[in-house]
C-alpha cells in the first residue's frame, strides 16, 4: 500500500509531499487576511468587551470598598453615639434611683418620727391614767382598809 | 502487493493519496486546490464563530460570546506569558490567529468526513497537512519576530546576536533558519503522520480499533496548535527582550 505511495513522495512532477509552489505565498496572504478579519470581528470587539468588563469590575469594586468604608465609619459613629446615650441613660437612671431613695428614706424617717412621737404620747397618756388609777385605787384601798379594821376591831382607828 | 494497491485504488474507504494534489492553475502558477478549499471552510468557520460571538456584545456574556471570550482569554494569557505584560497586546491577533487557524484546521481535518467529497485528484484534508501551509505560517512567524526585534531595537537587534559572547553569533544565525524549519516540519509531520496512522489502521481494522488513535490524534492536533502558537509568541518575545538589563527603559 505504501509502496504505491512512495514514488509519489519524491516525484517532483506529479506533486509529492514536499511540493512547494504558489500555494505557499497565497496561503501566507490568506492567513494575513484572516488575521485582519479576525482582528476586526473577534480580537478588537471582544478584547474591548473584556477590558470594559475588567474596568467595570474594578470601578464597582472600588466603589463598593468606598461604600463599605463609609458604612464602617457610620457604624463606628453610631456605636459611639449609642454608648454615649447608654451612659447618659444610666446616669439618669442612677440619679432617679438616688432621688427616689432619698425621698423614700426621708418619708420613712418622717413616718418613723411620727410613729415614735405618737407612741411617746400614748405612753405618757398611759402613765398618766395609770397614776390616776393608782391614786384612785389607793384611796379605795384606804377606805376598804379602814372598813376592815373597823369591822374587826369594832372601832375606828385614829 | 500489487493486488493490495489495486484493491486500495479501486475505492476502499481507507484509500491513501499522499502527495497527490488537486491542481489549480493561476496563470503560470500551480496551486493546491484541495488545501485552499479546506482552508476556506476553516476560515469560514472561524469568521462565522467570531461574528456570532460579537454580533451583540453583552457585559454578562452568554452562549457563543462566552465561548469565544474563553478562547480569547486563553490566547491573551498564552501571548502574555511569552511576550510580557507590556508588549503582548499588539501580538494577540497574530499569535491568536496562528492558534485558531491551526487548531481548527487540525480538528477539522480529523472530525469532518472529507472523504464524502470526491476530487479528481488528491483529497480534502486538514490544510496543515500540506507543507505549503506550514511553511507559510513558519515564514510569517520568522518575519514577525524579525519585525518585532527590528522595530523595537533597530539594527541593535543584530548586535544582540553577540550578546552573551560573540561565539553565539553563528549559532544565532543558524537558529534563524532552524526556527521556521522546525516549526513547519513539526506541524506538517505530526498532522500528516496522524492522518496516515489513522488511515492505515482504518484500512487494516475498520471498526473500533482506530478510535483510540483518532482520539489521540485530536489530542496531538490540539497540542500541535498550542506548540506552534506558543513557540511563535516565544520567538517574538525573545526578539523584543532586552539583553542589557533594562538600561534602555
Amino acid at each position: 500500500m505504501l509502496h504505491s505511495v512512495l514514488p509519489n513522495l519524491l516525484a517532483a512532477e506529479g506533486g509529492g509531499l514536499f511540493d512547494l509552489d504558489a500555494t505557499l505565498p497565497l496561503m501566507a496572504v490568506q492567513f494575513l487576511v484572516l488575521a485582519l478579519l479576525l482582528n476586526a470581528t473577534l480580537y478588537k470587539p471582544l478584547g474591548a468587551a473584556l477590558d470594559e468588563r475588567a474596568d467595570y469590575i474594578r470601578n464597582t469594586q472600588a466603589e463598593a470598598k468606598e461604600t463599605l468604608a463609609t458604612v464602617e465609619n457610620l457604624t463606628r459613629e453610631y456605636e459611639v453615639a449609642l454608648a454615649d446615650a447608654r451612659r447618659a441613660a444610666q446616669t439618669t437612671i442612677a440619679d432617679a434611683q438616688a432621688d427616689a431613695q432619698s425621698i423614700a428614706a426621708a418619708a420613712i424617717a418622717e413616718a418613723q418620727q411620727q410613729a415614735r412621737a405618737e407612741r411617746e404620747r400614748a405612753q405618757l397618756e398611759i402613765d398618766r391614767q395609770k397614776q390616776t388609777a393608782m391614786a384612785a385605787l389607793d384611796a379605795q384601798v384606804d377606805g376598804l382598809s379602814r372598813q376592815i379594821v373597823k369591822k374587826l376591831l369594832g372601832y375606828e382607828l385614829g | 502487493m500489487l493486488n493490495v494497491s489495486n484493491v486500495l485504488n479501486s475505492g476502499l474507504i481507507a484509500e491513501l493519496e499522499v502527495g497527490q494534489h488537486f491542481y489549480w492553475h493561476l496563470g503560470n502558477f500551480k496551486i493546491h486546490g484541495q488545501v485552499f478549499m479546506a482552508s476556506w471552510i476553516v476560515i469560514a468557520a472561524l469568521l462565522i464563530a467570531s461574528i456570532l460571538a460579537t454580533r451583540n456584545v453583552q457585559r454578562v456574556p452568554s452562549g457563543m460570546q462566552n465561548f469565544m471570550e474563553y478562547a480569547l482569554e486563553f490566547l491573551r494569557d498564552l501571548t502574555r506569558t511569552q511576550i510580557g505584560e507590556k508588549e503582548y497586546r499588539a501580538w494577540v491577533p497574530f499569535v491568536g490567529t496562528l492558534f485558531l487557524f491551526i487548531f481548527v484546521s487540525n480538528w477539522g481535518g480529523a472530525l469532518i468526513p472529507w472523504k464524502l467529497v470526491e476530487l479528481p485528484s488528491g483529497e480534502l484534508a486538514a490544510p496543515t497537512n500540506d507543507i505549503n501551509t506550514t511553511v507559510a505560517l513558519a515564514l510569517l512567524t520568522s518575519v514577525a519576530y524579525f519585525y518585532a526585534g527590528l522595530s523595537r531595537k533597530g539594527l541593535g537587534y543584530f548586535a544582540d546576536y553577540a550578546q552573551p559572547t560573540p561565539i553565539m553569533v553563528p549559532f544565532k544565525i543558524i537558529e534563524d533558519f532552524t526556527k521556521p524549519l522546525s516549526l513547519s516540519f513539526r506541524l506538517f509531520g505530526n498532522i500528516l503522520a496522524d492522518e496516515l496512522v489513522v488511515a492505515v489502521l482504518v484500512f487494516l481494522v475498520p471498526l473500533i480499533v482506530p478510535i483510540p488513535l483518532m482520539i489521540l490524534g485530536l489530542f496531538t492536533s490540539a497540542i500541535q496548535a498550542l506548540i506552534f502558537a506558543t513557540l511563535a509568541a516565544s520567538y517574538i518575545g525573545e526578539a523584543m527582550e532586552d539583553h542589557h538589563g533594562g538600561e534602555h527603559e
